[in-house]
């Protein structure tokens, strides 16, 4: 067959297959399977093509078509609220829990510097100038303080607003850091994590030994179950991101690594998530003044135990004997004996 | 025709679809993309600007709006744009180029996410300089964000070197020609059009020794045109083919 012969006898199908593209394009309603019958076809024209040569110009609008129907034709469909629930009832806690080793180092790095940072500035108040500078120590005796500076005492809904507008782009920003610094081999997410854990505990401990202990904790409790779990979160995605390109096991490097960050950023959606909530919090209920602080412990206690148990427990399969016990103890036993019969 | 990886010049990426076929992807380079990079800085200043005239008006809610906007803008852009149809940021767009996985499908909203919050570490040391050694040091211009998301920029447009060869009188090569040979002949005459005469002559020249027909006094383009629809399958009237 000549390429002209060829031509001919196929291009009908390709005017069809590029007048069906544009359409879909366009979103206007088109035969889907009509579509895929004809890209089909035109995938089989183009190996033709490009097996015998055949010229140029004729094999590039091949290649340019086949290209177009190929983007739509694979192009996914499952977004939506469906999606986006079962992303977090669970995807999100199934992908933390994938990651608990990581969790686990990633805890301890935030959680031994903050003790130990808090520990010493209990001790001795001098410990904090180590840390952070004398104005800001001032700063923040003001804030939890009693004085007219306090926060909480002078706030209208306008600062509440503008302060949850500052808690977004700063501590999502931090968090999507903090996992991104995992690619130089885990050590960025582990520096921001002991960075954190030091100033956050060495504030905390300053501010108890200053008498503030009140106001600070009852400030901090409610939106710390979200704050301090997405950044140790976030931690946790970007040591997985170096590991896995550090220790590839029998991936190359660059596999792997590929893996390891399709599987992490399903947590960054949790830690998203979580920091969002944290900012809500802090901006709007931790520093409402009004609440009782004994209101507030409890509020913060619930919300410690609801993120824990909804990364823990959410979203785990059902175990075989736990959920329907007779049914499927039965269904069991009888495949049991099916297979012993079989057997024998 | 497929060459070998290490012969070629060109960055060509291909990806083998299920239907058995490959795409060519071209990825975009380090210009491109560091301009593509500038227009879309102008256009997330130019809307911060516009957001911070507007929220003027609001006071504190204002003051949240604009900083609620300076987050978006710096992370959620690029994410919401690649996620679009068009697969690119407007910057992208104006320079032809889109984002695609490496399998040539449009880019997933993880993969996006990915390639977008690790721009953090291709900005290090300063103004992108991990980003353009990676670009440079590899065939497929990926940043290390790409590596992760297993994401290319590629350009959207092929350039057309080759149109459909000039109609001539079909013309019988001296003798019968290899498979390669024909596939030289059609694609110079195929490019006929964009190379002065004479070039195309002197290239023609190169084709003598098969053309054939030497009695009929033609040029050697026109005789190279005149084999090059014979090969195509063109006769002369009562020729059988």
């Amino acid at each position: 067959m000549t390429p002209l012969q060829f031509e001919a006898a196929y291009a009908p199908l390709w005017t069809e297959l590029e007048a069906e593209v544009a359409v879909a394009e366009k979103r206007r309603r088109f035969d889907g399977a009509r579509l895929a019958t004809l890209y089909r076809r035109v995938c089989e024209h183009l190996a033709l093509a490009q097996a015998r040569a055949y010229p140029v110009h004729l094999t590039q609008r091949l290649e340019a078509l086949t290209q177009r129907a190929h983007q739509l034709i694979y192009r996914r469909h499952d977004y939506g609220l469906a999606r986006l629930a079962n992303l977090v009832l669970v995807d999100i806690p199934e992908a933390v829990r994938a990651h608990r080793m990581y969790l686990l180092v990633s805890t301890l790095l935030f959680a031994l510097p903050l003790l130990v940072a808090g520990w010493a500035a209990w001790r001795d108040p001098g410990f904090i100038l180590r840390l952070v500078d004398a104005s800001t120590v001032q700063g923040f005796e003001g804030m939890y303080g009693d004085g007219a500076e306090a926060l909480g005492r002078h706030r209208d809904a306008d600062d509440d607003w503008q302060m949850f507008g500052y808690y977004i782009m700063n501590n999502i920003g931090i968090g999507f850091r903090c996992f991104a610094a995992g690619l130089a081999a885990g050590v960025g997410s582990a520096f921001l994590l002991v960075y954190n854990g030091l100033h956050i505990g060495g504030i905390g401990g300053y501010l108890i030994a200053a008498g503030h202990a009140g106001n600070f904790l009852s400030f901090v409790v409610t939106h710390s179950a979200f704050e301090l779990t997405g950044i140790v979160l976030s931690g946790a995605a970007g040591l997985r991101l170096g590991w896995a390109w550090m220790a590839p096991g029998r991936h190359t490097r660059i596999e792997s690594l590929r893996l390891a960050a399709r599987a992490a950023v399903v947590v960054m959606y949790g830690v998203f998530g979580l920091l969002l909530i944290a900012a809500a919090v802090e901006a709007f209920w931790s520093s409402a003044r009004w609440v009782s602080p004994m209101v507030k412990y409890g509020a913060g206690a619930a919300c410690w135990v609801l993120v824990i148990a909804y990364l823990g427990l959410q979203g785990r399969p059902r175990r075989e004997g736990a959920g329907g016990v007779p049914l499927s103890s039965t269904s069991t036993s009888t495949s049991v004996s099916n297979g012993s019969a079989d057997a024998r | 025709m497929r060459v070998p990886e290490a012969a070629r010049l060109d960055t060509l990426h291909t990806a083998e679809t299920p239907e058995g076929i490959a795409l060519s992807l071209r990825p975009a380079g380090v210009m491109a993309r560091c301009l593509a990079w500038l227009l879309d800085f102008l256009v997330r200043a130019v809307l911060f600007v516009i957001i911070a005239i507007a929220g003027r008006a609001f006071g504190g809610l204002g003051t949240a709006l604009l900083l609620i906007a300076f987050f978006a803008l710096e992370w959620l852009y690029p994410v919401v744009f690649e996620l679009s149809r068009s697969g690119a940021t407007p910057g992208k767009r104006a320079m032809g180029l889109r984002v695609v996985m490496d399998s040539g499908l449009p880019v997933t909203p993880a993969a996006s996410f990915i390639r977008n919050l690790l721009r953090t570490v291709d900005f290090l040391p300063a103004m992108y300089a991990a980003a353009v050694a990676t670009m440079l040091l590899r065939d497929d211009s990926k940043r290390l964000g790409d590596l992760a998301a297993g994401t290319l920029v590629v350009f959207v447009d092929v350039a057309q070197l080759h149109g459909e060869p000039p109609l001539a009188e079909p013309r019988a090569p001296s003798r019968p020609l290899l498979p390669a040979e024909q596939m030289a002949i059609v694609s110079l005459a195929g490019r006929a059009k964009r190379l002065t005469p004479e070039r195309f002559d002197e290239l023609a020249t190169f084709a003598l020794p098969v053309l054939g027909g030497l009695d009929s006094g033609a040029s050697a383009s026109q005789r190279l045109l005149g084999v090059a629809q014979w090969v195509l399958g063109r006769r002369r009237e009562g020729e059988r083919a």
